[in-house]
């Protein structure tokens, strides 16, 4: 090793606190990020966030504290308005069941099957509070638009060559049966929620191509 | 906390150099050894994998790019930048939705996975990488799963290490470059030594960072679990095996979950792994059957759950708590086949075309 010069010695020293000490405080704040809520994390909230957000997001609770034990059905269907403007509602498309069968005998499932779909509903549900007097946070819009256009992707522009006017989903919990050994019974019949119709315009379909 | 090396692996500081020392070296004091970067072969080791998982995706996802991350997405980069004006994340795709330009972007991701996996230019390949990795997932953050996490944090680590200083192709420059080894080089400016000291205490942070990301990451996963009915009654592993969206091979995942004992076991073994790692780490045959037992979890989960850039990057991540000695195993190994195939450039002291040269000047820490 070398023998270091006093200048040296002092901008080692300082740069090595520095780092010791912003790498402290970097896993610290990580460590109340991914932590259960507690007096610390509460109270140094706005601090933790900081460093966490946005680069350092960590969401490590893959299947926990349990796994998820539905399948989660997304259907959709539009109206759609002939030339003598007679309006006619089509039959219900399974996009999830589309994305089941895309993942399906595939080794390197995509991320437009495996995720999009799936993620955009996430998302969708957890910016739609449904308690009572729950009021939409400013990200419902943006979920409302992408689960709209992920959809009109798949539908195209028309459908019997008629011009699509609305769209409407709905979502169906099918409770995967417990394993053949297990005593539990429960009904594996989709429990389906109706979600009220959107109107279609050309915006919506601006860059789906 | 400033001293990362019992968290490595406790052999991850390289062995004292062969041939006879330089006559101004003496005997460096304890802490030292933190100016010199150490655990070279993991920051390596994750360094390539890293690489390979989000090239491999890149590659992958080549066809579906401009649904995921460019101008036919859903996410239209109009409410991608309604998002990003609340998150603030940082994208080189938030102002221009330019066709040429997300295409830009997104192969120059890929050359920057290619060069990383080199080791090419490490230090400004590794800063592309984080850069563009960072910037394809936050324009649509949307389509992301545990493994885009990885990568994300993984690639900012990453361009804060010298992943490069060994197994690249860097490496092998210098060697050719000083044909006998750094022992034999005069010793370098003071200005120059300082700033190599800087970036190699930067090294060190970000390796123990990275190192304790991967221990956060099971103890998360690990306790919750402790929490979860299924997981306690042993039939957990049964329902990820039975989602649509999971299962690739559901003749695979039905044999998987059909016997009761090994579901149970699996539920539990895995459990008790997680939550077990973070404490092996003060054994090291313990904490090596640990590491070796969540890799093969991983790569079973890459076939049976369809996710196998989720899997490659957890393993890339746990890689950086292989031991240095397995490690070099697998250099020799990985030399010895390039040996044979008759790939290997002419045989210097440090091997067949310096490949597996020894990290540069000033990067030699002796376990003090």
């Amino acid at each position: 090793m070398r023998v270091w010069s006093v200048p040296a010695r002092v901008v080692l020293s300082v740069a090595a606190l520095g780092l010791a000490a912003g790498t402290a405080l970097f896993l610290a704040a990580l460590f109340l990020h991914v932590a259960p809520e507690n007096a610390v994390s509460r109270r140094y909230r706005a601090e933790v966030d900081a460093v966490v957000y946005p680069e350092f997001e960590q969401n490590w609770k893959l299947f926990a504290p349990n796994p998820l034990q539905q399948n989660v059905m997304v259907d959709a269907r539009v109206q759609t308005i002939a030339g003598d403007g007679r309006i006619t509602t089509r039959d219900w498309t399974g996009l999830t069941a589309q994305d089941f069968a895309a993942v399906r005998h595939n080794p390197a499932p995509s991320h437009v099957d495996q995720n999009l779909l799936r993620r955009a509903w996430d998302f969708y549900d957890a910016t739609h509070p449904q308690q009572d007097g729950a009021v939409a946070g400013p990200r419902a819009k943006l979920a409302e638009e992408y689960l709209k256009r992920i959809a009109l992707q798949r539908i195209g522009r028309t459908a019997g060559g008629e011009r699509i006017l609305q769209i409407q989903f709905r979502v169906g919990a099918r409770t995967v049966a417990p394993p053949p050994w297990s005593p539990e019974q429960v009904s594996t019949d989709p429990d389906y929620r109706e979600l009220p119709w959107w109107p279609v315009n050309e915006d919506d379909y601006r860059g789906l191509a | 906390m400033s001293d990362p090396v019992p968290v490595l692996d406790r052999d991850a500081a390289e062995p004292p150099p062969a041939g006879p020392p330089a006559p101004a070296e003496r005997r460096p004091g304890r802490w030292e050894v933190l100016l010199t970067p150490l655990a070279a072969h993991q920051a390596a080791v994750v360094r390539i994998g890293v690489a390979l998982a989000w090239g491999g995706f890149l590659l992958r996802e080549w066809p579906h790019r401009r649904v995921l991350y460019g101008d036919l997405s859903p996410w239209s980069s109009d409410l991608s930048r309604q998002l990003l004006a609340d998150t603030h994340a940082f994208t080189v795709l938030g102002r221009s939705s330019d066709r040429w330009w997300f295409e830009l972007v997104y192969h120059l991701a890929i050359l920057a996975s290619a060069a990383l996996l080199l080791g090419w230019r490490t230090r400004a390949s590794s800063v592309l990488f984080a850069v563009t990795a960072v910037s394809l997932q936050n324009r649509n953050i949307l389509v992301g799963d545990g493994g885009d996490n990885v990568v994300h944090l993984m690639a900012i680590y990453l361009a804060l290490t010298r992943c490069g200083l060994v197994w690249s192709l860097d490496a092998r420059r210098r060697a050719r470059r000083s044909p006998a080894g750094p022992a034999a080089g005069e010793q370098p400016g003071e200005v120059r030594a300082v700033l190599d000291a800087l970036a190699s205490m930067l090294h060190n942070c970000a390796m123990l960072v990275i190192a304790v990301q991967v221990v956060l990451i099971y103890s998360t996963a690990g306790w919750y679990k402790i929490q979860g009915s299924r997981w306690q009654d042993g039939t957990a592993v049964y329902y990820p095996l039975h989602l649509g969206y999971f299962s690739p091979w559901p003749a695979l995942s039905g044999l998987l979950g059909a016997g009761l004992l090994t579901t149970v076991a699996l539920s539990y073994g895995t459990v008790v792994a997680q939550v077990a790692f973070p404490f092996t780490l003060a054994n090291r045959r313990l904490k090596n059957v640990l590491l070796a037992l969540m890799m093969a979890e991983h790569a079973a989960i890459a076939v049976t759950l369809g996710l196998p850039f989720f899997s490659l990057a957890m393993i890339a991540a746990d890689a950086v708590f292989l031991p240095t000695g397995a490690l070099r195993r697998l250099e020799r190994w990985a030399v010895g086949l390039l040996g044979l195939l008759g790939l290997a450039g002419p045989a210097g002291p440090a091997g067949p075309a310096g490949l597996v040269e020894r990290p540069a000047e000033g990067s030699r820490p002796e376990s003090g």
